[in-house]
C-alpha cells in the first residue's frame, strides 16, 4: 500500500512545519499551503487523501476552503481535520456538509493529531 | 327669604359643578388633572357663589336705602310710624345686609386661598414636568383605558410621535410600535400592583436599529384603595444600545486577544513535544526547535506587554510621566534601534534634520514606544532596498510639531486604511508580508491622542507606500 498524502494549510509557518515534520516522521506524503486560496488550487491540482487545516487563513477562510473543495466533482469526498484556535466560533450546522470530520483545537498535540489522522483514515478505509 | 335662597342655589349649583368634575376626572384616573380640575372647579364654585352674595348685599342695601329714604321724607310715616311690623322688617334687613358681606368677606378669603393653592399646584406639576423632561430616558404614561396621558420628548423622539398632539389618545393610535403597545396592554391586564416588569426590546429608527431596556410598572389608583383595577401603565425605555456595544465589542476583544495568545502558545507546546517524542533527529533540527520555542515565547511576553498597555492606557490607570522632551532626540534613538533590522532588508532609513531645541511635554518612554513602533511597521511592510523617510515639521505660530514617518513600502487598501488604527485590525493583502498582531498602531495611537492629546494620521497608496504620523503640541 502507497503512503497516503495529506495536505496541510495554515498561515503560521511554524505550525505548518511542525505538523508536516510529525507526519513525515509518520511516513506520509506531505504538501503544505499557506492560505486557504494556495491549499484550493494544490487540493484540486495534487488530490490528496487529506485535508487539515486552519480556520483563520488570509484569502480563504479554513471553512469556505473545505465547502469549496466540496463542490468540486474531483475534492467532493475529501475528508478534513480543522486544527483552529477559534472552534468556538464554529457551529455544529456550520461543519455540516463540508467534509469535516474532526475538529482539534489549538494549542494543540502534534501526537493526538497524528491519532486522529490514523482515526479518520481508518475509518475512511474500512 | 327668596334673595337668600338665590344664594344658596348659586353655592349649590357650584358644590355640585366640582364634584361632577372630580367624579368625571376620577373615572379617566389622570392624577395631575384630576389636581388641577378639583381646584379649578372650586374656585369655579367660589366665584358662582360670590356673584350670588354680590347679588345679595346689592338687592338688600336698595332695600335699605329706599327704607331710608322713605323714612327721611316721612313717607315712612304715613305707613304709619308706630306700625310694629314696620321695625322688625328694618332689622331684619340689616341682619341680611351683614350676613351677606360677612359670606363676601369670607368668599374672599376662600378665594385668595384657593389662587394660592392653585399657584402651588402650578408650580408643583410644573416642577414635576421638568423632571419628567430632564430624564434622558423615554417615559410614557397610560390611563386605564390605555389612553396616554403623560410624556417626555425623549418618548416622542425614541418612539416618533408628536407630544402635542398625542395626550389623551389610544397609545395604538400614537405608537407604531405593535410590540411596545401589547407590553402596556399586558402589563395594564396582569394587574400587578407590585410587581416591575423588565422586558429588553429593539426600536428600529430612521438612524438604525437602537436596544432599549423597557420598564413597566402598574400605576395604582391612590384615592380608591378597594378598587383592584390599576389606574395605568409607566413604561420608561432606557437606551442600552452603547451598553451592547461595548459588551460586544469586549467580547471581542477577549475572543481577539485569546486567539492571538493561543497562536504562539500552540507553537511552543507543540515544539515542546516534538522534542520530547524524539521527533528532532539531528542536533541542527534541534537546536530549529530551541530558535522556534524561545522566538515565539518572546512573541507571547510582548504580545502580554502590548495587551496590558492598551488596556491600562484605556482604562486610565497608566501612570504617565510628562516631562519636556527634546522630539529630536527621541527620533534618533528609535531610529538607531531600527537601523540593524533595516540594513538587513537594505533599507535606507533617512532620520532628516530634527532640531534638538524644539521640547514637547511627554512621556519618553511612550513617545519612544510609540515612534518604534511606526519606524519597526515602515520597515516590516517595505520590500528590500526600499527607503524610509523620519520628517519633522514645526509650526511655531500653532506651537505645534508634526512628525512623520514616510515609506516606499507595499501600502494599505484604501478599504483597510480608516480601521488601520483599531485594536486586532489587520489589513488582510498584507498579512504575508510580516507577522503583526494588530496592536503595534492601536498603541500609537493611545498614546498619542489618549497620554499626549496629539492626533495620528496616515496616509497610503498601494505599490507605493505610506505616511504615518502624528502632531503633538510644543512647549510654550
Amino acid at each position: 500500500m502507497s503512503a497516503k498524502t495529506i495536505l496541510v494549510a495554515d498561515d503560521e509557518t511554524h505550525i505548518l512545519h511542525v505538523v508536516s515534520m510529525k507526519l513525515k516522521n509518520a511516513g506520509f506524503n506531505v504538501l503544505t499551503a499557506s492560505d486557504g486560496q494556495e491549499a484550493l488550487e494544490i487540493a484540486l491540482a495534487e488530490l490528496p487523501d487529506l485535508l487539515i487545516t486552519d480556520y483563520h487563513m488570509p484569502n480563504l477562510s479554513g471553512l469556505e476552503l473545505c465547502q469549496r473543495l466540496r463542490q468540486e466533482p474531483s475534492t467532493s469526498n475529501l475528508p478534513a481535520i480543522m486544527l483552529t484556535a477559534r472552534g468556538y466560533n464554529l457551529q455544529p450546522e456550520d461543519t455540516q456538509n463540508s467534509g469535516i470530520l474532526r475538529m482539534l483545537s489549538k494549542p494543540f498535540s502534534p501526537r493526538q493529531l497524528l491519532t486522529t489522522v490514523n482515526e479518520v483514515l481508518e475509518k475512511l478505509a474500512a | 327669604m327668596l334673595r337668600r335662597g338665590i344664594a344658596i342655589f348659586f353655592i349649590v349649583i357650584g358644590l355640585l359643578l366640582t364634584q361632577g368634575l372630580i367624579v368625571l376626572l376620577h373615572g379617566n384616573g389622570g392624577i395631575y388633572l384630576s389636581v388641577a380640575a378639583s381646584v379649578g372647579a372650586t374656585i369655579c364654585s367660589g366665584v358662582v357663589g360670590l356673584v350670588g352674595m354680590a347679588r345679595l348685599r346689592g338687592q338688600a342695601s336698595t332695600v335699605h336705602r329706599d327704607l331710608r329714604e322713605m323714612a327721611r321724607t316721612g313717607k315712612l310715616a304715613a305707613l304709619r310710624s308706630d306700625d310694629p311690623d314696620l321695625l322688625p322688617l328694618i332689622d331684619g334687613i340689616n341682619e341680611i345686609t351683614t350676613a351677606a358681606q360677612q359670606v363676601v368677606s369670607r368668599a374672599n378669603i376662600s378665594v385668595k386661598e384657593l389662587e394660592i393653592r392653585l399657584k402651588v399646584a402650578h408650580a408643583e406639576r410644573q416642577h414635576a414636568e421638568a423632571i419628567l423632561y430632564s430624564i434622558s430616558d423615554a417615559v410614557l404614561v397610560t390611563d386605564s383605558f390605555d389612553e396616554l396621558v403623560l410624556a417626555n420628548e425623549s418618548a416622542a423622539r425614541t418612539l416618533d410621535f408628536d407630544l402635542a398632539h398625542a395626550m389623551r389618545t389610544p397609545v395604538q393610535s400614537v405608537l407604531h410600535d405593535e410590540k411596545l403597545i401589547n407590553l402596556i396592554r399586558e402589563m395594564r391586564q396582569s394587574n400587578s400592583r407590585s410587581e416591575r416588569r423588565i422586558v429588553e426590546h429593539s426600536v428600529s429608527t430612521s438612524s438604525g436599529g437602537r436596544t432599549y431596556k423597557v420598564t413597566l410598572a402598574c400605576v395604582a389608583d391612590r384615592n380608591d384603595l378597594t378598587d383592584s383595577r390599576p389606574a395605568g401603565v409607566v413604561a420608561v425605555l432606557h437606551d442600552v444600545t452603547k451598553e451592547k456595544e461595548v459588551a460586544e465589542m469586549k467580547n471581542d476583544f477577549v475572543s481577539n486577544v485569546s486567539h492571538e495568545l493561543r497562536t504562539p502558545l500552540a507553537s511552543i507546546k507543540a515544539y515542546v513535544e516534538m522534542l520530547i517524542d524524539g521527533e528532532a533527529e539531528d542536533d541542527r533540527t534541534k537546536r530549529e526547535f530551541y530558535d522556534v520555542i524561545q522566538n515565539e515565547a518572546n512573541r507571547l511576553g510582548r504580545l502580554i506587554d502590548d495587551i496590558l498597555n492598551i488596556s491600562r492606557i484605556e482604562s486610565g490607570l497608566v501612570k504617565v510621566n510628562r516631562q519636556p522632551q527634546s522630539l529630536g532626540v527621541i527620533i534618533r534613538e528609535a531610529v538607531e534601534v531600527i537601523l540593524p533590522q533595516a540594513k538587513q532588508k537594505n533599507i535606507a532609513v533617512n532620520e532628516g534634520n530634527t532640531p534638538i531645541f524644539y521640547q514637547t511635554p511627554a512621556d519618553r518612554d511612550m513617545l519612544y514606544q510609540a515612534l518604534l513602533n511606526l519606524l519597526s511597521n515602515a520597515v516590516k511592510y517595505t520590500p528590500e532596498g526600499g527607503r524610509i523617510d523620519v520628517q519633522t515639521e514645526v509650526d511655531e505660530t500653532k506651537k505645534t510639531v508634526v512628525v512623520r514617518v514616510v515609506d516606499t513600502g507595499v501600502g494599505i487598501p484604501a478599504k483597510d486604511v480608516p480601521y488601520i488604527f483599531d485594536k486586532f485590525y489587520r489589513a488582510e493583502a498584507n498579512n504575508r508580508m510580516a507577522k503583526g498582531t494588530g496592536l503595534g498602531l492601536s498603541l500609537v495611537k493611545q498614546v498619542i491622542e489618549t497620554i499626549h492629546g496629539g492626533k495620528v494620521f496616515v496616509e497610503s497608496q498601494v505599490g507605493k507606500g505610506s505616511c504615518f504620523g502624528f502632531e503633538l503640541k510644543l512647549m510654550d
